[in-house]
C-alpha cells in the first residue's frame, strides 16, 4: 500500500483548530481537538512489532496524505420521543443534547490512545449519537447509514458514534457504512456505554467498495447487569482492521461480540477483541467467523481478560476459519489472561481449514455445483451470526450478498 | 426388456487417500427400469465403497471398469452431474450441516435436479405431501440439515429427498440399519410409494430385514469386492438362516478381512 508522501496541511493543530472553529464548535469541543492534534503528532503508526498489529502492516499508510472528508449520514429511527438519535456534530453543539456528549465523547476510547483514535478525535466531522433515557426502549431498530460514495477519491473519513443507554433501556442500532469503489481511507471511533440493567445491541453493516481501508476502534463500557452485543458484518472492503472491546464493569454483566467476514481477491481482514471482566459474575462470549476465497486473509487475536475483581465470571472466545480457495489465509490466535482462581468457565477455540469435504460430497450428491454447495455451506456456516440479525428481511438481504459474492468468487 | 438403469462392469476401485487398497475388484452389476436389486455381503465386503462409487464420491478412485447409468457412461462424471441425471444416494451414514435447513437445502437440490428454479408453492405442497407420507413432522423441514438427527430420523431425511427428488436410480446404504420396527415400516412405504415402473433400486443390506418390505426381484452378494453370487428373495433367506459361510464354502472363497 505504497502511497505518495504528499500530506495534505489538515492535520496540524492550526488546521484542526480552524476547521472546528469554522464548524461553531464551543470551547469544551475546542479544547479535546487540541489535545487530540498533539496526540497525533505524537503518536507514532502502529508496527507490526505490536502484537495486534502484528500481521497487517501500516508502515506505508500515511494519514497525512488523506484529506479529511465528511460522509452523508441518513437515520432511519421509530424510536419514541425522548430518546435521541441524530447526527454527532449537530448534537455536540448548542442542543438539549450538548451536556451529555460532552460528558461521555471520549470517556471510552481516548485519543491519546494511538494514531487512529487520534485521528478520528481531532478529525472527525460526522457520526451518530444515540440517547437512551433511563427505562425507554425502541422496538425497531435504529438503521443509520454513513455513506462515503460521494467524497473525493482518496478522502479520509472519520465516523464518530457514541451510544449511551440510561438504567433499564434498550437501544438497537445498525450502523451501515457504504462507499464507491475508489480510494478510501476510515478511521472509526465507536463508543458505547451502556448504564446498569441497559442492553444495547450494534450492528456494524459493512458495506465498503472495493478499494476502502478501515480501521475501527468499538468499544463497550457495560454496567451493572447491562448487556451490549455487537456484531460486524464485513463484505466489502480492502483492508478492514477491527478492534471491538468490552470493558465488563458491573456485577453481572455480559458482552457479546460476533463478526463474519466473506473475502475474496486480496482482502485482509483483521479482528482484534478484548473481553475485559471486571466486574464479578460478569459473562462474554466472543465469536468470529471468516469464509476466505482468492487470496483473501484473515487475522484473528483475542483477549479474554478475568481481572482479579471479576470472581464467578464465565468466557468464551472462538474463531472459526473456512478457507475456500487454495491462495486464502487465516491467523488465529485467542488468548486467556485469567488472574483470578475463581471462575465458571473460560473457553477458547480457533479452527482454520477448508470445508468438510464430506458435507460438500453430500450436496454434490444431491445434485448441488460445488459452487452452489459452497454458497449453501458458507450461509449455514455464518448462521450462528445471521440468525439473529435485527430488523426484518436483513438476514435475507446479507445471505443475498454472500450468494452473489459467491457467484464470482475464486474457489 | 426394459430399459438399463445401471449397468457395472468389471469395476475396481479404491481409496484415494490410500491407492494400494483396492476395496472392490471386478463387480459387476445390472439393473433395469422397475427392478429392485439387493446387495447383501459381510462387513468390509466393499458394499458402502461400491455405492460411493457409483454415486461419485471423491474419497474413491475407480481403477478400471465402467459406470453405466441409462447406456451413458458416467465413471468419470462429478457427483453433481449423476445426480442430475438421476443418480441417487441414500447414505448410510449421513452428514450434518448445521446453518442449512432441510427447505434450503431441498429446494436447492431440487432446482439443480430439474434445472431450473422450482415455483415456491409447488415445491412447498410436494415437500409437504413427502412429509406426511413418512410421516414426519413439518417442523422438520425448518430444521438443520442432519444436525442433531436422531439415527432413525437422519434415514427419514434421506427418504425425504429421494421422495422429493425422485430419481431414476436409487441406491439405499443400509437405509435399514438403526431403524426400530415401525420407523423401517414407514420408511419402506417411503420406499415402495416411490417404486414405478420406470425406476431402479439397490438395497444395500446385512439383513433380510428390510427386504420383506420391499421385495427384491434379485439378490446379490458381494464378498472381496466381488459379487460372487446372485439368485432371488430366497437367497437372501437362506443368508438370514444360515449366514455367509455356506455359501462361502460352496464357492471356494476364502474371505479377506480389509480394513482402512
Amino acid at each position: 500500500m505504497s502511497e505518495r508522501a504528499v500530506t495534505v496541511p489538515a492535520y496540524s493543530e492550526a488546521a484542526v483548530i480552524e476547521a472546528a472553529v469554522a464548524r461553531e464548535e464551543p470551547d469544551w469541543l475546542l479544547a479535546r481537538r487540541t489535545e487530540a492534534a498533539r496526540a497525533f503528532d505524537a503518536s507514532p503508526m502502529p508496527t507490526t512489532q505490536l502484537r495486534p498489529w502484528k500481521y497487517t502492516d501500516v508502515s506505508d499508510l500515511i494519514l497525512e496524505a488523506h484529506l479529511p472528508a465528511t460522509p452523508a449520514i441518513s437515520i432511519e429511527s421509530l424510536a419514541p420521543q425522548g430518546v435521541f438519535v441524530g447526527s454527532i456534530s449537530e448534537a455536540a453543539v448548542n442542543t438539549d443534547m450538548t451536556s451529555n456528549v460532552r460528558e461521555h465523547l471520549g470517556s471510552v476510547v481516548l485519543a491519546t490512545e494511538g494514531r487512529f483514535q487520534a485521528a478520528n478525535t481531532a478529525n472527525w466531522t460526522e457520526g451518530i449519537y444515540v440517547h437512551v433515557p433511563r427505562g425507554m426502549s425502541s422496538a425497531e431498530p435504529v438503521i443509520a447509514t454513513i455513506d462515503a460514495s460521494a467524497v473525493s477519491a482518496g478522502s479520509a473519513i472519520y465516523p464518530r458514534v457514541l451510544i449511551d443507554a440510561g438504567v433499564g433501556s434498550e437501544i438497537t442500532v445498525v450502523l451501515r457504512f457504504q462507499s464507491s469503489d475508489a480510494p478510501l481511507v476510515v478511521s472509526n471511533v465507536i463508543e458505547m456505554i451502556a448504564d446498569a440493567d441497559s442492553k444495547i445491541r450494534v450492528l456494524i453493516d459493512d458495506r465498503w467498495g472495493t478499494e476502502t481501508r478501515e480501521f475501527t476502534t468499538a468499544r463497550s463500557r457495560i454496567g451493572r447487569g447491562a448487556d451490549v452485543d455487537v456484531a460486524s458484518l464485513v463484505i466489502g472492503g480492502r483492508i478492514i482492521k477491527q478492534t471491538v472491546e468490552a470493558l465488563i464493569e458491573g456485577e453481572g454483566a455480559n458482552s457479546t461480540i460476533r463478526g463474519v467476514a466473506l473475502g475474496d481477491s486480496d482482502q485482509h481482514f483483521d479482528f482484534v477483541t478484548l473481553q475485559d471482566h471486571i466486574g464479578p459474575r460478569s459473562t462474554s462470549n466472543v465469536e468470529i467467523k471468516s469464509a476466505l476465497a482468492g487470496n483473501s486473509r484473515s487475522i484473528y487475536y483475542g483477549i479474554t481478560r478475568v481481572e482479579v475483581s471479576a470472581k464467578g465470571s464465565q468466557a468464551n472466545q472462538a474463531n472459526r476459519n473456512l478457507l475456500l480457495s487454495g491462495g486464502a489465509k487465516a491467523d488465529s490466535d485467542p488468548v486467556l489472561e485469567i488472574l483470578t482462581s475463581d471462575v465458571i468457565r473460560c473457553g477458547h477455540a480457533a479452527t482454520v481449514g477448508p470445508v468438510d469435504k464430506e458435507a460438500l460430497f453430500y450436496l454434490q450428491s444431491r445434485g448441488l455445483s460445488r459452487r452452489a454447495a459452497l454458497q449453501l455451506l458458507v450461509t449455514g456456516f455464518f448462521q450462528s451470526v445471521i440468525e439473529d440479525i435485527p430488523g426484518s428481511g436483513f438476514a435475507e438481504e446479507i445471505e443475498g450478498f454472500v450468494i452473489a459474492k459467491l457467484a464470482d468468487a475464486e474457489l | 426388456m426394459s430399459e438399463s438403469i445401471l449397468e457395472i462392469n468389471d469395476l475396481h476401485v479404491s481409496i484415494a487417500d490410500k491407492p494400494e487398497l483396492q476395496i472392490v475388484r471386478g463387480a459387476n452389476l445390472n439393473i433395469r427400469a422397475g427392478e429392485v436389486h439387493a446387495l447383501m455381503g459381510p462387513n468390509g465386503s466393499g458394499k458402502s465403497t461400491l455405492a460411493n462409487a457409483i454415486a461419485g464420491s471423491p474419497a474413491y478412485t475407480v481403477d478400471s471398469g465402467q459406470i453405466l447409468f441409462q447406456g451413458q457412461d458416467v465413471t468419470e462424471m462429478p457427483a453433481d452431474q449423476r445426480a442430475c441425471l438421476g443418480m441417487f444416494l441414500s447414505f448410510q451414514y449421513p452428514t450434518a450441516i448445521p446453518g442449512v435447513t432441510m427447505v434450503n437445502f431441498l429446494r436447492e437440490a431440487l432446482k439443480a435436479r430439474r434445472g431450473e428454479e422450482v415455483p415456491a408453492r409447488e415445491f412447498l405442497v410436494e415437500l409437504r405431501e413427502t412429509l406426511k407420507t413418512l410421516k414426519m413432522d413439518e417442523s422438520f423441514a425448518r430444521r438443520y440439515v442432519n444436525d442433531g438427527f436422531s439415527g432413525g430420523e437422519k434415514k427419514r431425511a434421506e427418504i425425504l429427498q429421494l421422495g422429493i427428488l425422485k430419481p431414476t436410480l436409487a441406491i439405499l446404504d443400509e437405509t435399514d440399519s438403526g431403524l426400530d420396527v415401525d420407523a423401517l415400516r414407514t420408511v419402506s412405504e417411503g420406499i415402495n410409494a416411490l417404486r414405478t415402473p420406470e425406476i431402479g433400486i439397490l438395497i444395500i443390506t446385512h439383513y433380510e430385514r428390510i427386504l420383506n418390505y420391499i421385495t427384491p426381484d434379485f439378490v446379490h452378494i458381494l464378498v472381496n469386492g466381488q459379487v460372487v453370487k446372485s439368485g432371488d428373495f430366497s437367497l437372501a433367506k437362506e443368508i438370514e438362516s444360515n449366514g455367509y459361510d455356506p455359501i462361502l464354502a460352496e464357492l471356494g472363497i476364502a474371505e479377506e478381512v480389509m480394513t482402512s
